[in-house]
């Protein structure tokens, strides 16, 4: 490796007689590239190809043993009702996901790290364990819980606050309401997670001195903390989007992917069942691909929008 | 799991030997005309007569077969004779489903209970129905008939039970295998319920408070002299084409699924109903054992008496999309919501599978 | 001002007490029913009555005595669940703090990249991504089951946004110390990364812990199996196995919860322990 390059920024701090080895070690032109390999290497060797795949059997009519190029008709395929519904879910669910499962657990991060808190460690994992279960039992249990009958504890509360009984899983408000209280329920406590070690990368030291200046609680959340907290929660919202983009199980575990009038379909649901369920992957594989595009943008634009791709943040 | 099947069978490595495929997903993997499944046809026809005909159709194509089922799934009706009591209503009385129908009333006037569930949001109410007249969704060269005659007339009988005379609800849950049901059922919350006979292992373990209560009895028919059954539901073992021991493998297959011994063994650990009808009335079949103990001796009884009536149904390779088409509107919007009529529920739904 | 304090404390304690009943309420609702035998859950819906004469071990027992196949799958997902963690970590941290600390040509590039490989649904590369795994003998192996997602783009995305937040000072500093690129990331920005680590390391092993689809597509054998593919071998379309699926389920948390246990402390620590120099 050229010594010059690295010079400049090494020479002062590194007198003794650099080696070639040496100036690799101390290269700041080298390191992101070493840093960066696993990925690289990884992607190359494992992502690449499958990529490429989905992409061209999107454009295939796939039979067991035949793939035969059938042009744009998986993607003209997706002009139906049952599309459009689980685009309708799917975006709702996300907007209602965005709206929960961000400012709450910032709040309560917030709270639970704040010095008037008792016994945070205790309730941070209270929070936290519902994450531990399986989807699959956590789905049995609100099933129970969210039963039709009037004596489901749910309903058992509703009657006695004067309202009448819900048959939850069989109209589309409830619906929603089922799988959004149950994506709640299990992320509720990562969230609190990512925002929690995120504000332990506030220095203290911020908050005293601001303090001495007078400043309020408030103040200090929103002048502070907040900015401070700017890099995890772009990363939060990032991967809420894509997270609610692509449910499939908070619906599974109501309906097994078979909801009445399409009120729990969502669009990896309806990939599963085409590629798998009809064995269609060719239709299969244009909604992912769809799919893939629409979270990607609106990605982009949201990051490049909090400027995540400028060259220094 | 049988995703993993397509995956192994499409990229041609990493298949079982043996594999069982759900009915309602077998027609994925009979698609085109590389179907990587073996032929079974040698083995299955020296002593095709001893079998239910229709179990092995299911899983064939172009006068292949390649699958072997557990059992015949013959769609009886299962009535809480405490309840039918209590109504003064002789089971053995109801012969067709107009007989049903009037039973039903006597029911709910007399203990405000419905005669029946309705499913809703499953098939296994209406398929056998239409099934057991000779209709079905397609007809045997796979084109749609899921809106002829006989099946609006069918859809529009559940819908005048479920809306007009009151006489069935909508199943809690949506259908028969939801844990409100089960809990609905097991305190007699219904007077009968039309299902497969697989689904006797589901009162044993679920509706506990009901043994010795259920009496089995076959459907009602349509007209006096009809057919009084289908064979619903099934589970085909299959060879993969992938498998090294291949002949090994068929053998053993034709072994455990078609000889008098595995039949027996399939009713004595399993509870179906095999598909091998020449064992119904052989002694270990009469054994006492945990179904005789929930729904008495006579079930082969039934059985055998409704043999040459268990009509088949059609499979195609559009079944899995017409199972989820009735899954989520044909049946819901008419029977649980009212708010489509189960003739342009029907007319809709066959529509789009025509396309 | 103290006793506003104090209001505030039993304020918030308040809150949080309520929060918590909310969240476990559903944990408590599995716990209790892993003791009754099914039956009771689908005679009489859920509820937490306490009836001493039919709360049993006989789920677990049922489980355990059900060959020693159990802990066959439970140490699998040991062993895949530790490897997995282990390397997606290291290798993750890496490169998370390269994109968030250097300037360098590719990097926007590869960044965008991590995003892609992370927005990419896995049904649709299920199929290919098999036949690649094939092709490079891995297929029924371990190494299949890791190898593929080793880099998590997840991990990749937050230790770059955590990395970004860390003041240049550090870095800087060592630096003039003399200290290697390789050094400053091992040795200064580890420790400093520490809080990211701990909630990376509860989330992978999480991911890894409960993943499904893509092990069951790459086992084959059953004493390959990791434990969510055994325990959903337990659903059957005939019936499911209400009674060893919920104490299955019980057993299967206790590994994660003890994960959980061992990393949370790293939440405590971080920045404020050594404060900025200088």
């Amino acid at each position: 490796m050229d010594r010059q390059v690295s010079a400049p920024a090494d020479s002062k701090t590194v007198p003794t007689k650099p080696t070639r080895l040496r100036s690799f070690f101390h290269s700041q032109k080298m390191a992101p590239y070493f840093f960066v390999a696993p990925f690289v290497i990884s992607f190359l060797l494992f992502m690449l190809y499958p990529i490429i795949s989905a992409f061209y059997m999107s454009f295939q009519e796939i039979l067991p043993g035949e793939e035969t190029f059938v042009g744009l008709k998986n993607y003209q395929a997706l002009n139906n009702e049952h599309f459009y519904a689980a685009v309708s879910n799917t975006v709702i669910y996300t907007i209602w996901t965005l709206i929960i499962l961000i400012p709450v657990p910032l709040v309560l991060a917030v709270l639970i790290h704040s010095r008037f808190m008792l016994a945070p460690v205790l309730f941070r994992s209270a929070l936290f364990l519902p994450a531990l279960t399986s989807i699959v039992v956590g789905g049995a249990i609100f099933r129970l819980i969210f039963g039709e009958m009037d004596t489901a504890p749910m309903n058992t509360i509703l009657i006695k606050l004067g309202f009448s009984p819900q048959q939850w899983a069989m109209e589309g408000g409830t619906a929603m309401f089922l799988m959004v209280a149950l994506a709640s329920w299990r992320w509720m406590g990562i969230n609190l997670l990512y925002f929690l070690s995120g504000l332990q990368n506030i220095p203290k030291e911020l908050y005293e001195s601001a303090e001495i200046d007078g400043a309020g609680s408030l103040s200090k959340f929103f002048r502070i903390t907040l900015p401070l907290l700017k890099p995890v929660t772009i990363y939060v919202l990032t991967i809420s989007i894509y997270g609610g983009f692509t449910m499939f199980t908070e619906s599974y575990v109501f309906w097994t992917n078979h909801s009445p009038g399409d009120i729990g379909l969502t669009l990896i649901g309806y990939l599963y069942q085409q590629s798998f369920e009809n064995f269609n992957m060719g239709v299969g594989s244009a909604i992912g691909i769809v799919l893939l595009v629409t979270i990607l943008v609106i990605n982009i634009v949201q990051l490049k929008l909090f400027g995540q791709f400028r060259r220094e943040e | 799991m049988h995703n993993k099947l397509l995956i192994a069978l499409q990229s041609g490595v990493g298949a079982p030997d043996i594999a069982d495929i759900e009915i309602s997903k077998f027609g994925n993997f009979l698609k085109g005309s590389n179907i990587p499944l073996a032929e079974l046809d040698d083995l299955i026809q020296p002593e095709k007569d001893k079998f239910i005909q229709s179990r092995f159709d299911i899983y064939s194509k172009n006068g292949h077969n390649y699958g072997i089922d557990f059992h015949v799934g013959a769609t009886v009706m299962y009535y809480n004779k405490e309840i039918m009591d209590q109504a003064g209503v002789k089971i053995d009385d109801i012969k067709t489903w107009q007989d049903y129908a009037e039973a039903g009333k006597k029911v709910l006037a007399a203990t405000g209970k419905p005669m029946t569930t309705v499913e809703v949001i499953d098939n296994w109410t209406f398929w056998p129905m239409i099934a057991q007249q000779g209709s079905d969704m397609f007809d045997q060269n796979g084109q749609v008939t899921l809106d002829n005659e006989t099946n609006i007339k069918t859809l529009k009988f559940l819908h005048e039970m479920v809306h007009g005379s009151k006489i069935a609800v909508p199943a809690p849950g949506g259908n028969h295998h939801k844990e409100e049901y089960y809990g609905f059922m097991n305190k007699g919350g219904a007077a009968s319920v039309l299902m497969p006979m697989w689904y006797m292992g589901r009162f044993l373990e679920y509706m506990p408070d009901l043994k010795g209560k259920i009496v089995i009895r076959p459907m009602p028919s349509w007209e006096p002299g009809g057919k009084r059954s289908a064979g619903m539901g099934g589970t085909g073992t299959v060879v993969t084409k992938q498998s090294k021991q291949l002949e090994l493998a068929r053998q053993f297959l034709g072994y455990a699924k078609l000889s008098k011994e595995g039949n027996i063994r399939v009713w004595k650990t399993m509870g179906f109903d095999p598909i091998r009808w020449d064992v119904w009335d052989a002694p270990e079949i009469k054994e006492k054992n945990k179904y005789t103990d929930y729904f008495g001796d006579g079930i082969f009884d039934i059985l055998l008496e409704i043999k040459d009536e268990i009509q088949p149904v059609n499979i195609s390779e559009k079944t899995p999309q017409a199972i989820d088409l009735i899954r989520k509107d044909v049946l819901f919007k008419p029977l649980k919501e009212n708010s489509m009529t189960p003739e342009d529920a029907l007319k809709k739904a066959a529509d789009e599978l025509r396309k | 001002m103290y006793a506003k304090k104090k209001w505030l404390s039993l304020l918030l304690f308040a809150l949080f007490a309520v929060l918590s009943f909310l969240a476990l309420f559903p944990f408590f609702c599995l716990l209790l029913a892993s003791f009754k035998p099914s039956t009771e859950l689908l005679r009489y819906g859920l509820n937490l009555q306490l009836q001493p004469e039919i709360l049993s071990l006989n789920n677990y027992y049922y489980l355990l005595a059900d060959g020693r196949i159990y802990f066959v799958w439970f140490s699998n997902s040991v062993i895949i669940t530790v490897l997995n963690t282990a390397l997606a970590l290291l290798f993750s941290s890496m490169v998370g703090y390269a994109l968030a600390v250097y300037q360098f040509k590719w990097r926007n590039i590869i960044f965008a990249t991590v995003l892609f490989v992370m927005m990419i649904p896995i049904e649709i590369i299920l199929l290919p991504l098999y036949k690649l795994i094939v092709s490079l003998r891995l297929i029924d192996t371990y190494w299949g089951v890791i190898l593929p997602f080793v880099v998590s783009p997840f991990a990749v995305f937050f230790f770059r946004q955590y990395a970004i937040g860390i003041p240049r000072d550090f870095i800087d500093a060592a630096r003039i110390d003399g200290c290697t690129e390789f050094g400053i990331f091992f040795r200064i920005m580890r420790p400093l990364m520490a809080p990211a680590f701990g909630a990376m390391a509860i989330l992978q092993a999480l991911t890894s812990w409960n993943n499904l689809v893509w092990p069951l597509v790459v086992l084959h054998s059953e004493e390959k199996f990791t434990l969510p593919i055994g325990l959903s071998s337990l659903l059957t379309p005939y019936g499911n196995n209400y009674d060893i699926l919920l104490s299955g389920a019980i057993l299967s948390v206790i590994p994660i919860m003890i994960l959980y246990l061992v990393f949370q402390r790293y939440f405590i620590s971080g920045l404020t322990v050594g404060g900025i120099k200088g």
